[in-house]
C-alpha cells in the first residue's frame, strides 16, 4: 500500500460530496425562516407535556410524519396531510420518529380532541382497545378515595376502575394530554414547503 | 487481456479452458443485464410502440357510448345538452307534458347508456319500426311520444297530452340519442339493447311471494308503500313504483315480463343480476298488482273493452281482479294538473 | 503509472517474503456496460420522477390557492360543481322542489341579492314565477371564500338575471360580515322583508319551534357519564366533528340511533364508540339522534386528501357504470343531503371520515348497510377514487337541517 495521499483525498472528496448532497443541500432546500400561519408556539403546559413525551420515549413507537397518499393511506386514517418541514418550526428537537408500532401522532389533537379520552387511554389503553400493545402509564395517575377540588377524574369503563376511590390525573398526565391535543397540523400546507408528493401524478389510475 | 496466457499458465495449469468458460458466462450474463436494463428503460419511457399499458377501465362487451365531456361545442352540442337535460329531468324541462313523478332516466339508467336498461344507443338505430302496440310504422318521435303518453302519464299533466309532433322536445331528445349512438350500427339488434328477457319459471308469478322479495330488496329505497322517497326539498330521489305518481296502465313497464327483465338486469341499483328468475317475476307481479293511473287510451271505453283491445294475452293485471279489487280503474284524477302553478 | 513493478526474480525460486500484488487488468467491458446502463436508467428515472413531483407541486399550489381564496375557478365551473346539483346546469331547477334561477326576480335584482342568499340560505316557502316551493337552501358561507361568492354571484346574475353588475370580493366580504349573525332567510317573505326589495307576492313563513333538550341528555353530550366520555369531547360542541371523527350535525335521528345500535352489536367496529354505547339505553340513543338531527352547523370540512375533485364530482353526480358504481346522489339525494333514515347526508362530511368508511366497507370492518349496497360499491372503487369522492363531498355545503336559528347562533365559524 502506497500512494496514501491520493487515496485520502479521494475518500475525503467522496465524504464531502455525500455530506453536501445528503445533508447540506436538503438543509438549505428545507430551511424556512417563517412559521406557517396556522401554527402557534407551544404553551408552557404543552411544552412540559412535550418533555414528558420525550422522557417516556413515545418516539420509539409513534412517528410524527404523515406520508403522501401514494405511499400510505394516512389521510384516510385521519393522520393528516403529508407534513412539510415548516410544520416542525417549534419542535426542537423534532419527534419525527421512524417506527410505526403505534399510529402517527402529528395530528392526533385534530382526530382525537377529547381530553378525557386521552386520560383513559394513557391510564389503561386496554380499557378501550382490548388488543392494544401500548404500555399503560398508571404511574402518571393517582388513586384517591375522593376527588378533591380541581382534580381531573379519569373516566374508566367498568372492570378497569379501582374497587374503591377514583383515579385522578397527575399534572404530568395533564401536561402530556395538553401536548397531544396541541398536535394539529391540519391547516393548509405552505405553498413553498418542500413535501413528498409521492411518485404518481394525480389523475393516473391506480 | 495481455496477461491472460501468463496468468493461466501460472495459477491454474490444470484446466485452462475452465476459466475461459466462466468468463464467457459472466460476459453473457452482463450482456443480458444490459439488454434487460435498456429494454426496461425503453418500456418505462413508453418508447416502444404498441406496448402502452391497456386501459384499465372495464372494456365491457357492449357498445361504449361517448362520455359527457365529448359533447361538441356547437349548435348541435347545445341541442344534445338540452336533450340530456330533458332526459334526466323530464318533469322540469318538459314540464307541461309530465303528469307524474318520473323522468326518462328512471328506467333508462346511466343517462341512457346502461346495457339492458333500454340504452338509447341501441334504440336509435332500430327506428322507424313497425309496432303491434299501435299497428303502424313508428318513428323515434312516435316512440318517445308513447313514453310521454304512458310512462310519463301525460294525461294528468298541465297540457293533458304528450308534446305535439315536431316539438323541440323531440328534436333535442333525438339529438341526444343520435349523439349517444355515435359509431353504433344502424338497423341491427345490438347486444345489451332493450331490457333483456327473463325465462318463464315453472311456478309462474305471484304477488304474494313478490311481497317478500319487495320487502327484502326494494323497500329500502322505494319505501314500503312503493311510493318512492323524496329529499328534504320534496324532490324524488327514488321513483314511485305504483299509485298516482307512477306510470299508467298503458306503459310497457306495467307488463310483468318487461318489469321482470328490467328488475333482474338493473335492480337493486349497483347489484344487477342478484335476483333469481323466480324472484324477478314475483316482485314484478307484486309491483304491477297495485292501482295506477288509467290507461291513456281508454277514452269512453269500458275497462274490459280496453283490455281486449290493448292488453289481451299480455302478462298484465289490467282488467283483472287481484285480492278482490278490479285493477285498471285508475287512480283518481288530480284536482289540478300535476305541476300546475298554485 | 508504469506497467510492471514486480521485482524481477527467478520463478523457480519464489521469494519467501513474497508480497501479493495486483496485475493491471482492465475493467471488463460488460461491467462498464452495466454501470453505464444503470447510470442512464437512474438519471432517466430521476428525471421522470422530477417531472411528476413538479406536476404534483403545481397541483398542490393550485389547491392551496383555491382553498385559501387566492385564486378562484371561473364562475361556470363553481356553478357546475356546487349549484347545478339542485338548480341544474340550465338554471331551470326542479319542478315543485327547487326554484329556477332563469327568469327569477330574485336573480334579476343583481349579484348582491344572489350573494346574500348564498351566504344566508333560505328556509321555507318561496314563490318564483307563480310556482310555490317549500324547501331549504343551505348557507354557502362556510364553503365559499369571498372571492368565490363574488365570482359566482356575478356569474349567476349575468347569466340568468341579465344583470351585468359585477360584485367585487371586498363587497362580498363586507356583506358576509353584515349577514353572518342573521341566520337563514325566513322564506321568500323574509328575503323581501330583510332586503326591502320588491319580490312580488310571497307566502308567509310559519316559524318552527325548537325542542328543548332534556338535562340528562345534555349531560351525556357535554359532560359524559361514569366510564363514558362526553359526545362533544370528540365530535365537537356542535357535532361538527374533525378528520375521521364524523360530523353528526344534521344526520337523521333514526340513522344515528341505528349506528349506535350497530356499534353495540359489532356490525360497526370502533373501539371508542363501543365503550361509549355500552351503557346507553334505547331511549338515550333515540334522544341523542334527535338532538344531532336538528343541528344546523356550518361546514368545517375541507377537501384535504389530495383527491381529484373532478373525478369525485363525476362519481358523486354520474357514477361510473363501467365499475357498476351508481352515483352517490342517486341514493343519498341530488345534493348529498341524504334521504332519511337509510341514506345519511354526505355533504360537508369530513373527507378523512368518508374515505375511511368506504375503506372499512371494502375491507369488512363495517357491515351494516342495507342490502350490502355500500360494501359492493366501496369494493369497486380504487383507493384514489375513494379519496376523490370523499374530497368532493367535503366541499359541499352542509345539510340545512333543523331550523336556521342554530346557524344564526353560531354565525359563520369556519
Amino acid at each position: 500500500m502506497n500512494n496514501y495521499l491520493p487515496l485520502s483525498i479521494i475518500s475525503l472528496g467522496i465524504l464531502a460530496f455525500a455530506t453536501l448532497m445528503l445533508v447540506i443541500a436538503p438543509g438549505i432546500e428545507m430551511a424556512r425562516p417563517e412559521p406557517p400561519a396556522g401554527l402557534r408556539p407551544y404553551t408552557a403546559e404543552e411544552q412540559r407535556g412535550r418533555d414528558v413525551y420525550v422522557s417516556m420515549g413515545c418516539l420509539y413507537c409513534h412517528s410524527q410524519q404523515p406520508r403522501a397518499p401514494e405511499q400510505a393511506p394516512d389521510g384516510e386514517r385521519g393522520w393528516g396531510r403529508p407534513s412539510v418541514s415548516a410544520d416542525y418550526f417549534y419542535d426542537s428537537p423534532h419527534q419525527l420518529g421512524t417506527m410505526r408500532t403505534g399510529p402517527d401522532l402529528l395530528n392526533v389533537g385534530a382526530r382525537l380532541p377529547s381530553e378525557s379520552w386521552h386520560l383513559t387511554h394513557l391510564y389503561q389503553p386496554r380499557a378501550i382497545f382490548d388488543w392494544s400493545i401500548m404500555p399503560a402509564y398508571p404511574f402518571l395517575f393517582e388513586v384517591k378515595a375522593k376527588a378533591e377540588e380541581g382534580d381531573v377524574v379519569v373516566a374508566l369503563p367498568p372492570g378497569f376502575a379501582p374497587a374503591e376511590g377514583v383515579v385522578v390525573a397527575s399534572q404530568e398526565a395533564l401536561d402530556l394530554t395538553a401536548y397531544l391535543l396541541s398536535l394539529d397540523r391540519t391547516y393548509p400546507a405552505p405553498e413553498d414547503g418542500i413535501r413528498d408528493d409521492g411518485y404518481r401524478p394525480r389523475g393516473d389510475a391506480e | 487481456m495481455s496477461h491472460e496466457t501468463e496468468k493461466d499458465a501460472r495459477a491454474k495449469p490444470t484446466n485452462p479452458r475452465k476459466g475461459r468458460y466462466v468468463k464467457h458466462l459472466i460476459y453473457a450474463g452482463g450482456a443480458t443485464l444490459i439488454l434487460a436494463a435498456t429494454g426496461a428503460l425503453l418500456y418505462e419511457s413508453g418508447l416502444i410502440p404498441g406496448l402502452e399499458r391497456p386501459d384499465q377501465t372495464v372494456a365491457s362487451g357492449y357498445f361504449q357510448a361517448p362520455g359527457n365531456d365529448q359533447i361538441p361545442d356547437s349548435p348541435f352540442g347545445e341541442s344534445v345538452r338540452r336533450g340530456q337535460a330533458i332526459f334526466m329531468n323530464t318533469a322540469t324541462n318538459a314540464s307541461d307534458h309530465v303528469g307524474n313523478g318520473l323522468s326518462c332516466a328512471n328506467c333508462h339508467l346511466g343517462e341512457g347508456r346502461q346495457p339492458y336498461s333500454a340504452p338509447m344507443w341501441a334504440a336509435w338505430g332500430r327506428y322507424p319500426q313497425y309496432r303491434a302496440k299501435n299497428d303502424q310504422i313508428n318513428t323515434m318521435e312516435d316512440r318517445v311520444m308513447g313514453c310521454f303518453t304512458f310512462s310519463m302519464n301525460a294525461q294528468h299533466s298541465v297540457s293533458g297530452e304528450p308534446p305535439p309532433h315536431g316539438d323541440d322536445i323531440y328534436r333535442d331528445l333525438q339529438s341526444y340519442f343520435y349523439w349517444l349512438a355515435s359509431g353504433a350500427p344502424n338497423n341491427t339488434e345490438m347486444e345489451g339493447g332493450g331490457f333483456g328477457n327473463v325465462p318463464k319459471t315453472e311456478l309462474g308469478y305471484s304477488p304474494e311471494r313478490g311481497q317478500e322479495v319487495f320487502a327484502a330488496n326494494c323497500a329500502v329505497c322505494h319505501a314500503g308503500d312503493g311510493q318512492g322517497q323524496q329529499d328534504l326539498n320534496g324532490r324524488y330521489v327514488f321513483p314511485p313504483l305504483w299509485g298516482p305518481n307512477s306510470y299508467n296502465w298503458g306503459a310497457g313497464m306495467a307488463r310483468i315480463n318487461t318489469a321482470a327483465a328490467f328488475i333482474q338486469n338493473n335492480m337493486p341499483l349497483s347489484q344487477p343480476g342478484t335476483l333469481t328468475d323466480q324472484e324477478a317475476w314475483d316482485v314484478a307481479a307484486y309491483i304491477n298488482s297495485f292501482e295506477r293511473p288509467k290507461d291513456a287510451r281508454q277514452g269512453d271505453m269500458t275497462i274490459e273493452e280496453t283490455r281486449q283491445l290493448f292488453h289481451d294475452g299480455d302478462d298484465i293485471y289490467y282488467g283483472q281482479e287481484v285480492n278482490g279489487v278490479l285493477l285498471g280503474v285508475g287512480t283518481p284524477d288530480p284536482e289540478r294538473p300535476v305541476g300546475a302553478p298554485e | 503509472m508504469t506497467a510492471d513493478r514486480r521485482p524481477q526474480r527467478d520463478p523457480r525460486h519464489p521469494d519467501e517474503h513474497f508480497e501479493p500484488y495486483e496485475l493491471d487488468a482492465s475493467i471488463p467491458w460488460p461491467l462498464l456496460g452495466i454501470a453505464v446502463a444503470l447510470g442512464v436508467w437512474g438519471a432517466a428515472t430521476l428525471f421522470d420522477t422530477r417531472r411528476h413531483e413538479e406536476r404534483a407541486q403545481v397541483e398542490r399550489i393550485e389547491d392551496t390557492r383555491l382553498a385559501t381564496g387566492q385564486a378562484v375557478e371561473p364562475g361556470h365551473a363553481l356553478f357546475e360543481a356546487s349549484c347545478a346539483t339542485c338548480h341544474q346546469s340550465n338554471g331551470l331547477g326542479i319542478r315543485r322542489a327547487v326554484p329556477p334561477l332563469a327568469g327569477s326576480p330574485f336573480v334579476q335584482h343583481g349579484p348582491e341579492l344572489v350573494a346574500n342568499i348564498m351566504l344566508r340560505g333560505i328556509d321555507g316557502p318561496i314563490r318564483v314565477n307563480d310556482a310555490l316551493y317549500d324547501g331549504h337552501m343551505p348557507s354557502f358561507a362556510s364553503v365559499f371564500t369571498d372571492v368565490e361568492v363574488a365570482e359566482l354571484a356575478s356569474y349567476v346574475a349575468a347569466r340568468w338575471g341579465e344583470n351585468d353588475r359585477v360584485l367585487e370580493a371586498a363587497e362580498a366580504a363586507e356583506l358576509r360580515g353584515r349577514v353572518s349573525d342573521l341566520g337563514s332567510f325566513r322564506g321568500g317573505a323574509g328575503v323581501a322583508e330583510d332586503t326591502g326589495l320588491a319580490l312580488g307576492d310571497q307566502p308567509p313563513f310559519a316559524s318552527g319551534t325548537l325542542q328543548p333538550v332534556a338535562p340528562e341528555i345534555s349531560a351525556l353530550i357535554f359532560e359524559g357519564r361514569g366510564g363514558q366520555w362526553s359526545c362533544a369531547s370528540c365530535h365537537g360542541d356542535l357535532g361538527q366533528g374533525r378528520e375521521n371523527t364524523p360530523r353528526l350535525a344534521g344526520l337523521p335521528a333514526d340513522y344515528i340511533r341505528k349506528q349506535l345500535h350497530d356499534f353495540a352489536a359489532g356490525r360497526r367496529l370502533n373501539e371508542s364508540m363501543a365503550v361509549v354505547v355500552a351503557e346507553l339505553t334505547d331511549e338515550e340513543k333515540q334522544a341523542l339522534g334527535a338532538y344531532y338531527s336538528g343541528l344546523r352547523v356550518p361546514s368545517n370540512a375541507r377537501p384535504d386528501l389530495g383527491g381529484d375533485l373532478e373525478r369525485g364530482e363525476q362519481l358523486a353526480r354520474e357514477g361510473d357504470w363501467s365499475l357498476t358504481v351508481p352515483s352517490c346522489f342517486s341514493c343519498h339525494g341530488p345534493s348529498g343531503f341524504g334521504v332519511a333514515p337509510e341514506f345519511p347526508p354526505l355533504a360537508a362530511q369530513h373527507a378523512a371520515y368518508t374515505a375511511s368508511q368506504l375503506a372499512a366497507w371494502a375491507g369488512g370492518q363495517r357491515t351494516n348497510s342495507s342490502l350490502d349496497l355500500m360494501e359492493h360499491i366501496s369494493s369497486a372503487l380504487s383507493a384514489a377514487d375513494r379519496r376523490s369522492v370523499a374530497d368532493y363531498l367535503a366541499s359541499l355545503p352542509p345539510v340545512p337541517a333543523g331550523t336556521g336559528d342554530t346557524l344564526a347562533a353560531q354565525g359563520e365559524d369556519r
